[in-house]
């Protein structure tokens, strides 16, 4: 018999509040959680936008244990699951019951944590160094430390595709249960905005710049000048269907079909970069049984990025074809920024919430698609929408493509 | 305990799609290439020198375990060698050499059905390490522009994905000195469950100044020799390389007619929820890792004929390990041969247990299990067979590869003779 996926909780940590209905509420108002931001060793760069978690707590959401083993992006991964499983009733109690298994997606890892820890042995000597900081500057600490702190003793591991991990982990964990090696998996991602990451971007040339036009990044806007930063962290609690319901739980929706695709051309190729896309979505409604007339609204990768929101609004019109003028879709980025490693959970976040609460966020700032572009289901505003299917999209800087397909029970 | 049975159901499942080694590439500090690197394992030689990538005069220890003879245009013809980092030529090269010894040629239809799993510690460190050198003294312009397209850790996977043309899953598993399993483990579940036909899993790291700089500082690191189970052993010995296993479905590979080196037969994963950098006392997860792992194979542990332990050679790691043997194989723990070739290797971090996997798979298609060297003076603590000093003819049919890593993560992956099954 064929094993379904439940989602039964949710936790986040966003630039715009530490729950789905209060991130869905910021976007549906046109709140962006990206800012100016101030770093001092930052003079000459051009973009100074971020969005930053405004006064991150981490003993708002752990106690009872000292917080100094755990780096920031450990803390923020930490408080995420705890929201997670306090959500779905996973209670230590019952934890102690059951081994656990952990997904983390992440892009950079603890860079910033490694970098403070490389920096100080060239400054001070390698002699200098705490031995508590070098625990974390392994890429998967944030998932030992939260192993560690809610006693999650199954399977854990880490997931780095760029900006996608996120969904690659929630998928990854779709996987372990559908193929029987799971009930229950906790997955998701986190992201920390540092210095490492906002310099490296800036260089890169990939931001966007606060000049002329906007205060924030615009996601498929024709004048659109790159993305900006984000940060944060979001897991799901996933489970088999029957035992979600077997245990009481209250199931918020089901995972359908995930895919990923990879463009060997890393995006340099436009007509392969689309293609893949294409199939990364394509491949994920067949996974799901449905097909494209099935979906009611698309959650859309869409961050600002000159090039991967052309590509991404391609390859839905491909996808979509008739429906392509009607389709809503939605880019929550323009409120959260590129949270890298944390989008996708975002992104599946709003998604659940909007089904939920029939409310769909719109691009804020949009003024005018690119030209040619067909998808006038885009829009700057809010809208009511009654919805059960959602498909919800990752396209990574590198390369990597990814599509999730979730639907309401009912 | 639900996951038992979640886990029988998947050996049921693994019995219609089983999983194959066909081809492996390896690049390590004792030779690169699955023929010489094997000739060169049984023999017992040491990669084991001075530390050559940086300065080491304010460490207290200078050994490395460095791959030297590298030359990366040898192996990279799509992308260019001097533009991805020292792990990704590794990585791309040992997956080319995989991919060579399967005989396989990629087809355009089939490359979008292939993927690419790379586990790894550190990504590229060198990246970041040459970014902390100018941070440090101010000269922020002087970062390199691609610093974001070289440094976060899946661009291993991209890599390999984009000189061999693969679209299928890239995904970058950095589960630390775990993660060549982890990487096998899940291009194995990809295969079994009918996601893939073809992937290639395996690791990649390159000696890092950040790994160095931790380990010495925890004391981990021995001055001279890595001497796994020996009374006298001091410590770990950094290396790094890279290891890739191409695997396939059955079904595929004797649609190809391929040569299959061993079967994959199952697996388990556990945390110990413990200790960033310490072993659970009593190696709790570590013996749920094997146990996991025996039952989704669905062998008992008398039927294990060889095990590559994680063995770093530190004092603490190799008590517990010889501690969870015993309690997962009983009496059949001293008639097992168990080896840790970070004697001969080091410690190649998130490459280790992918070149520890070839080790496996090479002892059940070669039939000899390679020596633990350094092994001079046992530990009665450790007091196991551990193949000391010489390596062995004998046969295998099952091979258990364990690793470990920081954050209490266990890692167990059965191989098997195929036809045995």
């Amino acid at each position: 018999m064929d094993r379904r996926v439940a989602i039964t909780g949710m936790g986040l940590i966003s630039p715009l509040g530490d729950s789905s209905d209060s991130l869905l509420e910021a976007l549906c108002q046109g709140r962006s959680g990206v800012r100016p931001v101030e770093l001092s060793c930052l003079n000459g760069y051009q973009c100074h936008l971020a969005g930053r978690l405004p006064g991150f707590r981490p003993e708002s959401y752990l106690f009872g244990r000292p917080l100094r083993p755990l780096d920031r992006m450990s803390q923020l991964a930490c408080a995420a699951c705890g929201l997670a499983l306090e959500s779905s009733w996973w209670t230590a109690e019952n934890r102690a019951l059951h081994d656990l298994p952990l997904v983390v997606g992440t892009m950079f890892g603890g860079m910033h944590t490694i970098g403070d820890f490389d920096r100080a042995a060239i400054t001070s000597g390698p002699a200098s160094v705490s031995p508590m900081a070098f625990a974390n500057t392994v890429i998967h600490a944030a998932a030992g430390q939260t192993a560690i702190w809610h006693n999650l003793r199954g399977a854990n591991s880490a997931v780095a595709a760029g900006s996608i991990s996120g969904i690659s982990a929630v998928g990854q964990a779709a996987a372990m249960i559908r193929q029987g090696r799971a009930e229950i998996v906790l997955a998701g991602g986190v992201d920390e905005f540092s210095v490492e990451s906002f310099c490296g971007c800036s260089r890169a040339g990939v931001l966007c710049t606060n000049g002329a036009h906007s205060e924030r990044p615009i996601p498929f806007d024709r004048y659109r000048n790159g993305f900006a930063l984000g940060e944060g962290a979001g897991f799901l609690v996933l489970e088999e269907f029957t035992y979600a319901r077997r245990r009481g739980a209250s199931v918020l929706a089901e995972v359908q079909g995930y895919a990923t695709a990879f463009d060997c051309s890393q995006g340099n190729d436009p007509e392969i970069a689309v293609r893949t896309l294409v199939r990364a979505m394509r491949t994920a409604l067949t996974r799901s049984g449905m097909s494209y007339r099935d979906i009611d609204f698309v959650s859309a990768s869409g961050n600002g990025s000159l090039t991967r929101d052309c590509y991404e609004l391609a390859a839905l019109d491909t996808v979509f074809g008739d429906r392509a003028k009607e389709l809503p879709v939605t880019a929550i980025k323009c409120g959260t920024g590129e949270a890298m490693g944390a989008s996708g959970p975002f992104q599946i976040a709003v998604a659940l919430e909007t089904i939920k609460r029939r409310r769909l966020p719109g691009v804020t700032g949009l003024r005018e698609l690119p030209p040619g572009c067909r998808m006038q289901g885009i829009s700057a505003n809010p809208r009511t929408l009654q919805a059960r299917n959602a498909i919800i999209n990752g396209v990574g800087l590198d390369g990597n493509c990814c599509s999730l397909v979730i639907a309401s029970l009912d | 305990m639900p996951h038992r049975t979640a886990n029988r159901e998947a050996a049921n499942k693994t019995k219609s799609g089983r999983v194959v080694v066909t081809g492996m590439g390896v690049v390590t500090s004792i030779g690169i290439g699955r023929e010489f690197f094997w000739q060169r394992l049984m023999s017992g030689c040491s990669g084991i020198k001075e530390v050559s990538s940086f300065d080491t005069s304010k460490f207290p220890v200078h050994k490395g375990a460095e791959v030297s003879d590298f030359y990366p245009a040898d192996y990279i013809c799509k992308l260019c060698p001097d533009e991805i980092g020292r792990a990704s030529q590794f990585a791309v090269a040992a997956a080319r050499l995989a991919v060579l010894d399967a005989d396989l040629s990629i087809t355009e239809s089939e490359a979008d059905n292939f993927g690419v799993v790379v586990g790894t510690t550190s990504g590229e460190p060198r990246v970041i390490e040459h970014f902390d050198d100018h941070f440090v003294v101010g000269h922020i312009e002087r970062i390199n522009r691609n610093f974001v397209s070289r440094y976060p850790c899946h661009v291993l996977a991209a890599h390999v994905a984009c000189e061999l043309g693969l679209g299928g899953e890239v995904v970058t598993i950095p589960t630390a000195c775990a993660a060549g399993n982890h990487a096998i483990v899940h291009a194995f579940d990809e295969l079994s469950s009918g996601q893939a036909e073809i992937m290639l899993a395996g690791g990649a790291d390159s000696f890092s100044r950040i790994t160095y700089t931790g380990f010495a500082r925890l004391g981990a690191i021995a001055p001279e020799v890595c001497q796994p189970f020996d009374l006298k052993r001091k410590g770990m010995i950094p290396g790094e390389g890279s290891a890739f296993l191409l695997l396939e479905t059955l079904d595929h590979a004797r649609n190809r007619s391929a040569r299959v080196y061993a079967e994959v037969a199952g697996y388990g994963l556990s945390c110990d929820a413990h200790h960033m950098t310490a072993a659970h006392p009593q190696s709790q997860g570590a013996v749920r890792a094997m146990e996991i792992a025996l039952t989704s194979a669905g062998l008992g542990p008398g039927s294990v004929d060889y095990i590559s332990a994680h063995g770093t050679g530190t004092p603490t790691n190799d008590r517990l390990e010889t501690v969870a043997l015993k309690r997962v194989f009983g009496k059949h723990a001293s008639q097992v041969p168990i080896s840790s070739i970070k004697s001969m290797l080091g410690h190649a971090m998130g490459a280790a247990s992918a070149i520890e996997a070839v080790a496996c798979v090479l002892a059940i298609a070669q039939g000899c299990v390679p020596p633990t060297i350094n092994l001079v003076n046992p530990d009665p603590e450790c007091d196991l067979d551990f193949v000391p000093l010489t390596g062995r003819k004998q046969k295998v049919n099952v091979a258990l590869n364990n690793a470990y890593a920081f954050g209490g993560n266990n890692s167990s992956v059965v191989f098997a003779q195929c036809e045995a099954r």
